[in-house]
């Protein structure tokens, strides 16, 4: 077995025995990231010289007999929105492609306290809106298991990364789906946790009260570890909570679903999904139930018919209020003008893109005078019987499982031009932003075309212990995502433009 | 349902393309002619997907649904030092100084 397909927990293990140094671990990953990144376009910024240094570094402490951190030695990947100190920060987008943040975002300042070793940061949709990585302005991330097809978004760049072998783990970000469907496109597991688990201090804001960060891996277990690393209270962001996070390695040591009970919501039969998607789900349930879960009919009426429209209400309007900070003055791209306004206008024209665009445009509509009552506040409602319905169901049961994606990943260029069927690629994903809930999803297996194929699991907020638990029972018996072969020569390249 | 009649006239209206350049005027965004169509296009699609909202009985409800999710967090208030200033002005696209530079605001025609 080759270092660059190992989980992050078996490298841990390695580095804190002494079999296995961090500067080997990294040139390894570096090396295959050399290979494979013009291809896949996963990557937009490789850190080599910082990630050699630091990994030397890390050495030389463990020579000390320094105390090695829970992800020592494992390289990570972060998506292009995390603030990195030093490190160009671009967010997919013409506005922030020269932009370096002065500090980091909480998240990596616990990467690094672990013992992790930053490779680099990963394409994604422009300012993370898109399913498809490809509102990217830098150019297209190719969905490893087939490069005609697209990594799903939009932490595309970060699925990708770890379905390729370039590492055991990244970091997204979840909006609506943006960490769980690129996960299942890739074959990778793809965790969103509860809002106000992860600190969002230094994420670059999309919409403030859905975007959640978390963990991409190859391995049930090494969400958990990457989850014990990053879940902590910050008094940097007023939305993280204080409680106590429990240990969620623990949820490793369950092999038993007895007593648990396991939501399968009928809306969605009415839907047209993929028929090796629905198998898989049926798989899991029987799955579920044979590990001693019981599987109970559960009906989501409100979240499943409308969830959609109330997202793309809400999340474009807060979209429209954060993006206002781009004008040209302070940081980021600026167009010069003659007045300010002018520079206003130039410097917004020419720093975004279309998707970015159409969003904070339909953001600004719904908030603007005379629509405010019938779309905004409608949809704000809207969501609080989202809210309420969850937590109707959870009343009954411990988990929901459902599909993540009604599809397989599509071609590139498919859907880039019909945003509507774009975005209905979010049904089952973003109902679970707008409830605040934790969602998981798990790569299953493969399709016959060879496609990987996924499950999401639901949870209660707060319960990620057990959802993790859940997840490692179905990854037991349906076995660990396997890295994409690349060897499939097409002449589809990865970072081209569209 | 909705109940004013306001919203139901909101509902129902499509979006001309001078709604499209009035938005995009709100947003302080540079939009040419050749892309408002597209725009327009979308801003139709997309509403007639938001009419599904009317089905739904949402009287009595209160908006605020974060509540529910989570409780206001707070802290104490103590000062803290920021040593960040210079890298932070740094990253304006034209500094001066202490300051960012920027067209002249004064003066301009009203």
């Amino acid at each position: 077995m080759e270092l660059w397909q190992l989980p992050a927990w078996r490298i841990t293990e390695a580095v804190v025995r002494g079999e296995l140094s961090v500067s080997e671990v990294v040139e390894t990953h570096l090396a295959r990231l050399r290979t494979h990144n013009p291809e896949i376009f996963a990557l937009l910024t490789v850190t080599e010289k910082e990630a050699l240094r630091r990994a030397a570094e890390l050495d030389e402490r463990h020579a000390r007999g320094e105390e090695p951190g829970l992800l020592a030695g494992v390289p990570v990947v972060l998506k292009d929105n995390m603030c990195t100190r030093g490190v160009r920060t671009t967010c997919g987008s013409r506005m922030l492609e020269n932009w370096i943040p002065p500090y980091d975002a909480s998240v990596v300042t616990s990467l690094e306290a672990a013992g992790a070793v930053i490779l680099g940061k990963a394409n994604m949709d422009e300012f993370a809106m898109g399913s498809s990585t490809e509102h990217s302005a830098f150019g297209f991330t190719a969905n490893p298991w087939d490069l005609s097809r697209v990594p799903g978004g939009s932490s595309g760049g970060s699925a990708a990364a770890v379905a390729a072998g370039f590492a055991p783990l990244a970091l997204g970000s979840d909006t609506g789906g943006s960490i769980r469907q690129p996960a299942a496109f890739c074959g990778v597991h793809g965790l969103k946790p509860t809002y106000g688990l992860v600190s969002r201090y230094g994420l670059v804001a999309f919409a403030s009260s859905l975007d959640q960060i978390g963990p991409f891996a190859r391995d049930v277990g090494d969400l958990a570890l990457a989850l014990d690393a990053i879940a902590a209270p910050d008094p940097k962001d007023a939305t993280c909570g204080t409680e106590p996070r429990p240990r969620y390695l623990d949820a490793m040591m369950t092999d038993s679903l007895r007593g648990r009970r396991i939501g399968l919501v009928k809306e969605f039969s009415g839907f047209d999904v993929d028929p090796e998607l629905r198998n898989t789900l049926v798989h899991a349930a029987r799955v579920c139930q044979d590990a001693g879960a019981e599987l109970v009919d559960i009906s989501l009426p409100v979240t499943i018919g409308f969830g959609l429209a109330c997202y793309y209400i809400l999340a474009p309007a807060e979209a429209s209020s954060n993006l206002a900070r781009y004008d040209g003055v302070r940081y980021g791209l600026r167009a010069e003008g003659d007045t300010l306004l002018e520079q206003y206008f130039r410097t917004r024209g020419a720093g975004f893109g279309k998707e970015v665009k159409r969003r904070i445009l339909t953001g600004t509509y719904v908030l603007s005078s005379g629509y405010y009552d019938a779309y905004y506040l409608t949809a704000q409602k809207v969501r609080r019987r989202i809210v309420q319905e969850f937590a109707q169901v959870f009343s009954g049961v411990d988990a929901i499982l459902l599909p993540t994606s009604p599809c397989l990943p599509f071609r590139r260029g498919e859907l880039v031009d019909d945003p509507i069927r774009m975005y209905l690629t979010d049904v089952f994903t973003l109902p679970v932003n707008l409830a605040g809930l934790p969602g998981l999803s798990l790569c299953t297996g493969y399709a016959k075309n060879g496609l990987p194929l996924s499950v999401q699991l639901v949870g209660k907020a707060w319960s990620e212990q057990q959802l993790l638990g859940t997840a490692a029972v179905l990854e037991s018996r349906f076995g660990t995502p396997r890295i994409a072969p690349l060897e499939t020569k097409t002449h589809f390249k990865g970072g081209e433009r569209l | 349902m909705f109940r004013t009649t306001q919203s139901e006239e909101a509902l129902c209206m499509t979006v001309s393309e001078d709604e499209v350049r009035r938005v995009a005027a709100l947003i302080r965004l540079e939009v040419h002619e050749e892309e408002i169509p597209s725009f327009q296009r979308h801003f139709n699609d997309i509403l007639t997907q938001f009419h599904s909202l009317e089905r739904l009985d949402v009287t009595g409800v209160d908006p605020f649904a974060m509540d529910e999710v989570r409780k206001t967090l707070l802290r104490d208030d103590i000062p803290g030092t920021w040593n960040l200033r210079d890298e932070a002005l740094d990253a304006a696209p034209v500094r001066e100084g202490d300051f960012f530079r920027v067209p002249r605001i004064l003066g301009e025609a009203e």
